[in-house]
């Protein structure tokens, strides 16, 4: 049995595709964020101006998601499709924008929840993995209680990660938003020192460990010990809670990692004019985000490649350098790290202070004799599948059991186990029953599709010069403005809300494969539109004779069920036609845009997604007038639309016509996107028309 | 395939104003394929006419659904009830869709959505041309493929007659003489000469003549036919 029958038919649009939309892949952005933050959801929701929208749909999946907003590796852009055409969409930034834009919204949104479910966890450490945990599981309705051995709730985030990084305003953002659900925090509190795992668990009926990588790793090289020689996360905590080490004048920095460049960087804002970083890795093979990197050179700081460290040279007590050593290979020809030296080629490097920054350890000491089995190598034995150490009701999260990574991927740990708490103390199944974060992605595009799509450049973000940036440790980058803001999330093309196909409806009659511009669907016994291949116009939808084609998002014919509440109620002593403007969500939100208050708007990605039966849903609902209102030639996403869109206007004036309505009640307007009062212009001038026409009588 | 046409909205207006509940049925084959009865134009014709009927005053249900095809029973059989609750269906399928469905909905009438055109092709997106007449005794072979049946206004046998000019039909110049395209289509295959040959007065006995066709497949009825007597001897279907 294909199509749909009437009984079928029941629900919305929406209830009935939402199925199929889940079959499609995700968009690269999507699949790659740990926690498949819906990044085209809230940066369509940007571009429209719906700050709120676009903060509920970041934070509906990351606690965290200010300090990402701050410090997110943002693999999303990374995986952008614009990364073949131009430059990403710069998501973190845009997120950052609507964060920033919807904080009272936030605060005022804050409450108590109430614990339904009459049981207490107690979770140890408030890092990323921690915080989300506990979000998680007070949302459930259980009493949560936060175990974290520093002064402040944030673990690393608050701890190590410096200011200039991670303002701290923007942690306590996310931290307030966790605690208001009614949390009890136990800050000040080191499991061993002042209080003992085993009370903890005697005090709760599941426990989690989130207790993350809080050890440096150091040196066994001569000289290593004594003064002059740092620890990372010492060093970042003597920074974060504004305790001045005293590092001289020169501070040498071993290792090539991004930790390395916060203590380089931080050492640099301490007023430390001379820092240098000595790693084995060459500038292709460091660890360090790339921008970490440059920005630190921008700092005058200077690295030296493949050079190992051999001794810590002293006079007497003080540091006089490091010796170092030439490096001839890093990792094997595996791939593996497997450093070798030509012992022929060594120097010395001058320094007041070493900081060793060569990567962090777990420091689970606490759990000796505990219950938790900690391997031969200081790892805590776990299953992935259940989130539970060996001991029965333990949970373990986050780095001390992933290993070294970011901070959103440790947040989707955190969920893990919060949903495997959840589930134990229902007495659930936790095995295949944990939310998986690993999607199918739409592939990359190929070559003669990306020639065909418009190049637009990056907006860029401002940062504080170097000069200036080094002499605190305020954040040096500042927030887009709106105009900008608006413009950049106005570069997203939507790729994850292209079209789907239900083979069901599909009589495979080639249309939409005769329509779309980029070569998308290929008709065999029924249509498969390639998700590679395609824009996301929508082009083909509307098209479609079957009605067998289906937008995954700003799909037109979901807005026919609700178009009713669009059109409002019908006022017979108005003296203004009630107009509905169909318009391109991505322009919505540009500056100086405001319709007429009788203008009633239908977001759509792209007005190459407006059918017929749109347009006569909206005249049927009540409209004395229809626009559709498509963007003038050059800001147009996609190429070559304009003619098919004419024509279905053109089709809904004929067939209004038929009806002895006028043909004048719809019509094709185009407004310049590059000056938001233009919109209102066209419909002002439309409503006048539709004036002429006369207001439709019911 | 089966092309239809949409009809005036006046006209099926004409049709369905004393009802109240009104299904627009579509049919998403052939005439989906040709933009006139699929489920897209099944919900613009209901949509037109609950806006007429709002503009007449009139109390109407007017809703819209489709199946694959109306002319197998499987594929409308399973939504038969709800067909039901209508007191009009208005079938956007071709007359064969039609005709079939209004024999098995009892007493709910089943009224013609559009017009059936003709067997045609799509020559382009949106351009449907008639390509064969179903008259029950192909000769193509004879014509190089092009046939004079469905094609010669005239539906000569041997052609073309005196009306042909330039290529063009002398009933309008937008249509092609088809005994010059089957003379030029035969001059290219090289078998110009069987054209001299004569052909006789064609026998219309497989056309139109009889009365209605039927096509009757006697090693699948052999079966078939067993199974129906069981069915209605354990207590009928039809």
């Amino acid at each position: 049995m294909s199509g749909e029958s009437a009984e079928e038919k029941k629900g919305t649009h929406f209830q009935r595709v939402a199925a199929l939309k889940e079959t499609r892949p995700y968009s690269p952005c999507r699949a790659a964020c740990p926690v498949n933050t819906d990044v085209q959801a809230y940066v369509g929701f940007i571009a429209q101006g719906r700050y709120t929208d676009a903060f509920e749909v970041i934070r509906s999946v990351n606690p965290i998601a200010s300090v990402c907003s701050m410090i997110c590796h943002h693999p999303c852009e990374q995986s952008c499709r614009r990364c073949s055409v131009d430059e990403p969409l710069a998501v973190r930034p845009l997120k950052r924008f609507a964060l920033e834009k919807s904080s009272e919204y936030r605060r005022n949104k804050r409450r108590l929840v109430e614990k339904t479910k009459g049981k207490s966890i107690g979770v140890i450490g408030s890092g990323p993995a921690g915080l989300t945990a506990v979000n998680d599981l007070a949302d459930l309705g259980y009493k949560v209680t936060i175990y974290e051995r520093h002064p402040v709730l944030g673990g690393m985030l608050a701890a190590a990660i410096p200011p200039y990084r991670l303002p701290r305003e923007a942690l306590k953002e996310d931290i307030d938003d966790v605690v208001a659900k009614g949390v009890e925090v136990k800050t000040n509190c080191e499991i061993g020192r002042d209080i003992s795992l085993k009370e903890i668990i005697a005090n709760h009926d599941a426990v989690l460990l989130a207790v993350g990588l809080s050890s440096s790793r150091s040196l066994n090289i001569p000289g290593v010990e004594g003064p002059g020689v740092l620890l990372a996360i010492p060093f970042l905590e003597d920074v974060a809670f504004d305790r001045k080490p005293d590092l001289g004048k020169k501070v040498l920095v071993i290792g090539g990692g991004n930790v390395a460049m916060d203590v380089a960087r931080s050492a640099r804002r301490l007023g430390v004019a001379n820092v240098e970083m000595v790693c084995l890795e060459s500038a292709e093979e460091m660890p360090a985000w790339k921008w970490e990197v440059d920005e630190a050179v921008e700092e005058g700081i200077t690295i030296s490649h493949r050079w190992g460290p051999k001794a810590v040279r002293r006079e007497g007590d003080k540091v006089k350098g490091l010796e170092v050593v030439k490096v001839t290979q890093v990792f094997d020809t595996n791939g593996r790290f497997s450093p070798t030296f030509d012992n022929n080629q060594t120097k010395l490097l001058e320094a007041d202070t070493i900081i060793i920054t060569i990567g962090q350890m777990a420091n689970v000491g606490f759990l000796k004799d505990s219950a938790v089995q900690v391997d031969d190598r200081g790892r805590v034995a776990w299953d992935p599948k259940t989130q539970m150490s060996s001991a029965k009701g333990v949970f373990v999260s986050g780095e001390v059991v992933t290993g070294p990574g970011s901070a959103i991927a440790a947040a989707a740990s955190g969920h893990k186990s919060a949903m495997a708490i959840h589930l134990y103390l229902q007495g659930e199944q936790i095995e295949d029953h944990l939310p998986s974060y690993e999607k199918e992605k739409i592939p990359q595009m190929p070559p003669d599709v990306i020639e065909k799509i418009n190049r637009e450049p990056r907006m860029p973000i401002k940062h504080l010069p170097p000069e200036t940036r080094c002499n605190s440790f305020a954040s040096f980058e500042f927030s887009y403005d709106e105009e900008t803001a608006l413009k950049e999330a106005g570069r997203c093309r939507g790729c994850g809300g292209g079209a789907v196909v239900d083979k069901n409806k599909c009589m495979a009659c080639l249309t939409c494969q005769r329509v779309c511009p980029y070569g998308a669907p290929v008709v065999t016994s029924y249509s498969e539109i390639r998700p590679e291949f395609c824009q996301a116009c929508g082009l083909c939808a509307p098209e479609c004779p079957g009605q067998a084609i289906s937008m995954v998002s700003y799909d037109v014919r979901e807005v026919r069920d609700t178009m009713k509440e669009i059109v409002g109620p019908l006022d017979a002593s108005r003296s203004e036609p009630l107009v509905v403007a169909f318009l391109c969500s991505h322009h919505l939100g540009v500056l100086g845009y405001r319709l007429p208050e009788n203008v009633r708007t239908v977001p759509v990605h792209c007005t190459s997604r407006v059918d017929v039966n749109d347009i006569l849903k909206a005249v049927e609902c009540g409209a004395d007038g229809v626009a559709v209102v498509q963007c003038a030639g050059g800001s147009c996403k996609y190429k070559g639309i304009g003619q098919r869109v004419a024509a279905r206007v053109e089709r809904a004036r004929q067939l209004v016509a038929m009806l002895g309505m006028g043909a004048g009640r719809v019509e094709l307007l185009t407004a310049d996107s590059s000056d938001g009062k233009s919109y209102a212009t066209v419909c002002n001038d439309f409503s006048g028309r539709i004036m002429e026409l006369g207001l439709r009588k019911r | 395939m089966i092309i239809g046409s949409q009809k005036p909205i006046d006209e099926i207006w004409g049709m369905v104003k004393d009802f109240h509940k009104v299904l627009v049925f579509g049919c998403n084959t052939c005439v989906a394929i040709c933009h006139a009865g699929g489920e897209k134009e099944a919900e613009t014709i209901a949509t037109l006419l609950r806006m007429r009927a709002s503009q007449e005053g009139k109390e109407m249900t007017v809703d819209f659904s489709s199946v694959m095809r109306h002319c197998e029973p499987e594929y409308f059989v399973p939504v038969m009830d709800d067909l039901k609750k209508y007191d009009l269906i208005l079938s956007t399928a071709c007359g064969v869709g039609v005709n079939f469905l209004s024999d098995r909905t009892g007493t709910i009438p089943v009224y013609p959505g559009i017009n059936t055109s003709f067997y045609g092709a799509v020559e382009s997106p949106g351009d449907f041309v008639e390509l064969c007449a179903g008259c029950g005794n192909c000769i193509l072979h004879l014509t190089g493929g092009i046939c004079p049946i469905a094609r010669c206004s005239k539906t000569l046998m041997n052609g073309p007659c005196g009306g042909t000019n330039k290529g063009k039909c002398e009933v309008s110049k937008d249509i092609d003489c088809a005994w010059y395209l089957i003379v030029e289509r035969m001059k290219k295959l090289g078998t110009l000469e069987k054209l001299a040959e004569i052909q006789p007065a064609r026998n219309w006995s497989t056309s139109r003549d009889g009365g209605p066709r039927r096509v009757s497949l006697e090693h699948i009825r052999a079966y078939e036919e067993q199974e129906e007597k069981k069915t209605e001897s354990e207590g009928g279907k039809k």
